[in-house]
């Protein structure tokens, strides 16, 4: 076997975490090598190492036999690592041809070649089948998936053999994401060895030769993907067996909690009707695009609502944050990190913030006390990885921020919940936890709200999917009745419910 | 699986970033007390104590504005306008000085609670908004006084505020102590606090948590423009008249007391008992110059430089990300 990356022993530890805790794995040259665990099994650190934002404590790294250490991330990619972070860095106000140079311009003279700049980034884009895009648009206006495009480009341009990739397909739909896939087959092709990190499971049986499983910073296991099967590999990541995702659905429903008449929002969406009763889970889901996101943004006031009236109980609600918290109603946004959680505050404060006006008294004086509890008993019940509550949120692991942002409204003793791509970007262990959650929500006689696009997981847990296309309600499939390709046929508006 | 303990080296970095101006507070102290007499008797920290009493009660309202987040250059202003109403009404009007007091007061409020609309509603940056109405401010004062001071015996019913004492304390000093005791309680322990720390920090995420922010932010500019008026009146104690430009020897000492106290320009961050020490600092700085006999022209240059070295190894904290 021909080693192209060799990572030995490698530890790095982390104030109140050991990260990474002697780490090996072997990288075949030319080969696409999967990188799994789940939140927190120390994936993102390791990465970091190999793209040289962060030094490992002990260990050591060798590229092509020759020690790997570098120091900052230029120097990594003078050793012909490039690394693709899920949060694409590109210029969105710079050229394509700019960026694809970034940080490596062609220049003749002591000024910047720009005629070569143009040849580098036209052939970089050929070989990637992309020859397509003008290299004088701005990157701002590219779809993801095309930036995508330009982040391998700039890999190409940086002669990398060695190409990182952080969930590349997060944000990409089924068409752009098999136009990824081949074009990571054509690199491996051309001999360019890849380092796949993803939670997607499906993905990595797709394209992977080789996987290695992180789990709790340590590495458990690598194996070549024939040797693996999707239960096993998840097994291996969560250190237990795997015996299903989805606790049977609640029966017992109850009274109309929400009732939504003919709420619109062009172009978002338009004349959506539905009633939501304690004890259901409803599901939404659609394309990217389809108005599935702000249809639930709109219920928290964080989008405008033109026209329809929104029933809670039976009496008008005009939805707003703080008249929804005080009506428990909680709200868990798609994007975590940007609204769901305080980065800089501690756990305690970040679970507490919405109990807080009831935690203190006419003085505004706040119970410290009760607020710790309070925190310590969302901790406790969610599993939340943490040394203390008084650490700050920013050092968590991602899939322990999102238990956070739910943990909050799980505090108010919520009668509805409004989740948002409640499992997006986590790991299948914390995504079983917030199921199990869901189905505890659910019954207690309280209702949810569920907004995604994994319609597994919809599936699993809701009793109604509505589904919306371009904004327009395509139906309302009972979970239970429905499967997945007929939910893809509706999403796609190749079908259409008959009531509607 | 807790880390391993901070290296020595770290330890020292950590402790001179946290502290970065004090350190060079504590320096610069050493250097008065060894070469000067009269820089440790009591009337001369009483003197230092008393020219940091505005500016800390002040600064306090410019602390809260930026821990939101935003910042207020017309504080200085308000001090100034304010300062004069209170004046102008007990000269010119003959109103007693607890009601004079009361609407100088009441009026800086007001206009904090302007500068707080066009922030919240009207939604114009803070530094803007707060740039035109210093602005609106220094201009009024300009032509209501036509550049004349204003000066009565009727003042004398003020002096308590700068000049007076309770027992041994100035009453200034006195007052600046309690308030920012007061100000370290209500941002540490109450709700206002754990919002405006929130709100800072994030402010999104924040209001879908159900906080209302906009009226926290009209209630902290409007509080501010309050403390702002009560300096006004401070002032107008201390030199025992009014003047259109006696806000302006705020502006800066305001904003530089709290950027060296720590608190972050883009919120969130902060503790309010730093913008008691490096209030202390700063005129502890001029009062040392003057001890030294520094002359008036080089003054600016070394007070630049102390500032320029304190903040630079405030910034220590921030290399390591």
């Amino acid at each position: 076997m021909d080693t192209f990356l060799s990572v030995r022993h490698v530890s790095r530890t982390f104030p109140g975490i050991k990260a990474l805790d002697k780490v090996s794995f072997d990288v075949t040259r030319g080969t696409i090598h999967a990188l799994v665990g789940a939140n927190g099994a120390g994936k993102s650190t390791m990465m970091k190492i190999l793209s040289g934002a962060l030094a490992p404590d002990e260990g050591e790294i060798l590229l092509d036999g020759k020690p790997y250490r570098p120091a900052n991330p230029a120097e990594a990619i003078q050793a012909s690592v490039s690394t693709i972070y899920q949060e694409l860095n590109l210029l969105n106000l710079r050229t394509i041809t700019a960026n694809v140079n970034l940080g490596r311009e062609p220049r003749r003279w002591g000024f910047l070649d720009e005629r070569e700049a143009e040849r580098r980034t036209t052939s970089a884009l050929e070989r990637l089948g992309a020859a397509y895009l003008p290299t004088k648009t701005m990157v701002g206006e590219l779809k993801v998936g095309e930036k995508q495009i330009i982040e391998i480009a700039k890999a190409l341009v940086s002669e990398c053999r060695l190409l990182i990739m952080d969930e590349p397909t997060a944000a990409l739909n089924d068409q752009e994401t098999n136009s990824l896939f081949a074009i990571i087959r054509e690199l491996k092709a051309g001999g360019v060895t890849i380092l796949y990190v993803s939670h997607r499971l499906k993905e990595i049986f797709m394209l992977a030769d080789q996987v290695t499983i992180l789990r709790d910073g340590k590495s458990v296991h690598t194996a070549p993907i024939a040797e693996v099967t999707p239960d096993s590999l998840i097994g291996l990541m969560l250190g237990r067996k795997y015996e299903g995702a989805f606790p049977e659905k609640n029966r017992a429903l109850g009274e109309e909690i929400l009732c939504l008449e003919g709420l619109s929002s062009p172009p978002a969406f338009d004349q959506v009707n539905f009633s939501l009763h304690r004890g259901e889970v409803l599901g939404i889901t659609g394309l990217a695009g389809s108005g599935k996101v702000e249809l639930g943004r709109a219920l928290i006031g964080d989008w405008p609502i033109a026209n329809g009236h929104i029933l809670l109980h039976g009496q008008q609600y005009r939805p707003d944050p703080s008249r929804a918290k005080a009506a428990h109603i909680g709200y868990m946004p798609e994007d975590r990190k940007k609204e769901g959680v305080l980065e800089e505050l501690s756990v305690r404060r970040n679970i507490g913030l919405p109990s807080l006006a009831g935690l203190s008294n006419r003085f505004g004086w706040i119970d410290a006390k009760g607020e710790r509890c309070l925190a310590q008993k969302e901790v406790d019940d969610l599993a939340i990885r943490t040394p203390s509550l008084e650490q700050l949120v920013r050092n968590l692991s991602g899939g322990n921020q999102q238990k956070v942002s739910l943990a909050k409204w799980m505090a108010i003793r919520p009668e509805l919940l409004l989740l948002v791509e409640p499992t997006q970007g986590i790991d299948v262990g914390v995504k079983m936890e917030i199921y199990r959650l869901i189905h505890e929500i659910a019954a207690s006689s309280n209702a949810i709200l569920l907004v995604s696009s994994e319609i597994p997981e919809l599936l699993g847990l809701a009793h109604r999917i509505l589904v919306l296309n371009n904004g327009a309600v395509q139906g309302i499939l009972d979970g239970d009745q429905t499967n997945e390709e007929e939910i893809l046929q509706y999403t796609f508006g190749q079908k259409r419910g008959e009531q509607l | 699986m807790l880390a391993q303990s901070k290296t020595a080296r770290q330890r020292i970095v950590d402790l001179v970033g946290e502290n970065g101006f004090i350190l060079i507070f504590i320096v610069w102290i050493a250097i008065l007390i060894l070469t000067t007499r009269t820089f440790l008797t009591s009337q001369n920290i009483f003197t230092v104590l008393r020219q940091s009493a505005i500016i800390t009660i002040v600064g306090i309202g410019e602390m809260l504005i930026m821990l939101l987040g935003g910042m207020d250059v017309s504080l200085a202003a308000i001090l100034g306008f304010s300062g004069i109403v209170s004046v102008s009404l007990m000269v010119n009007y003959n109103l007693p000085p607890l009601a004079a007091g009361v609407a100088a007061v009441a009026v800086g409020g007001l206009i904090g609670w302007i500068n707080g609309f066009l922030v919240t509603k009207v939604r114009i940056n803070s530094v803007i908004a707060t740039l035109g109405m210093m602005n609106v401010l220094n201009g009024m004062a300009l032509a209501y006084t036509q550049g004349k001071t204003i000066v009565g015996p009727q003042l004398d019913g003020i002096a308590f505020l700068a000049r007076g004492y309770i027992g041994p304390l100035p009453f200034p000093v006195l007052l600046m102590f309690v308030l920012i005791a007061l100000f370290y309680l209500v941002l540490n322990k109450t709700l206002y606090g754990a919002n405006v720390y929130a709100i800072g920090n994030n402010e999104k995420a924040s209001w879908l948590a159900g906080i209302k922010v906009d009226r926290l932010k009209m209630l902290t500019f409007t509080l501010a423009g309050l403390l702002a008026g009560f300096g006004g009146l401070m002032q107008a104690s201390r030199q025992g008249s009014a003047t259109s430009s006696m806000g302006n020897e705020f502006l800066f000492p305001i904003l530089t007391a709290v950027i060296l106290g720590g608190i972050s320009l883009s919120g969130g961050k902060g503790k309010v008992q730093n913008i008691l020490i490096a209030a202390i600092f700063l005129m502890t700085i001029t009062n040392g110059m003057v001890l030294l006999g520094i002359s008036l022209y080089v003054q600016g240059i070394i007070s630049g430089l102390i500032l320029i070295l304190a903040l630079s190894l405030d910034r220590l904290r921030y290399r390591r990300t």
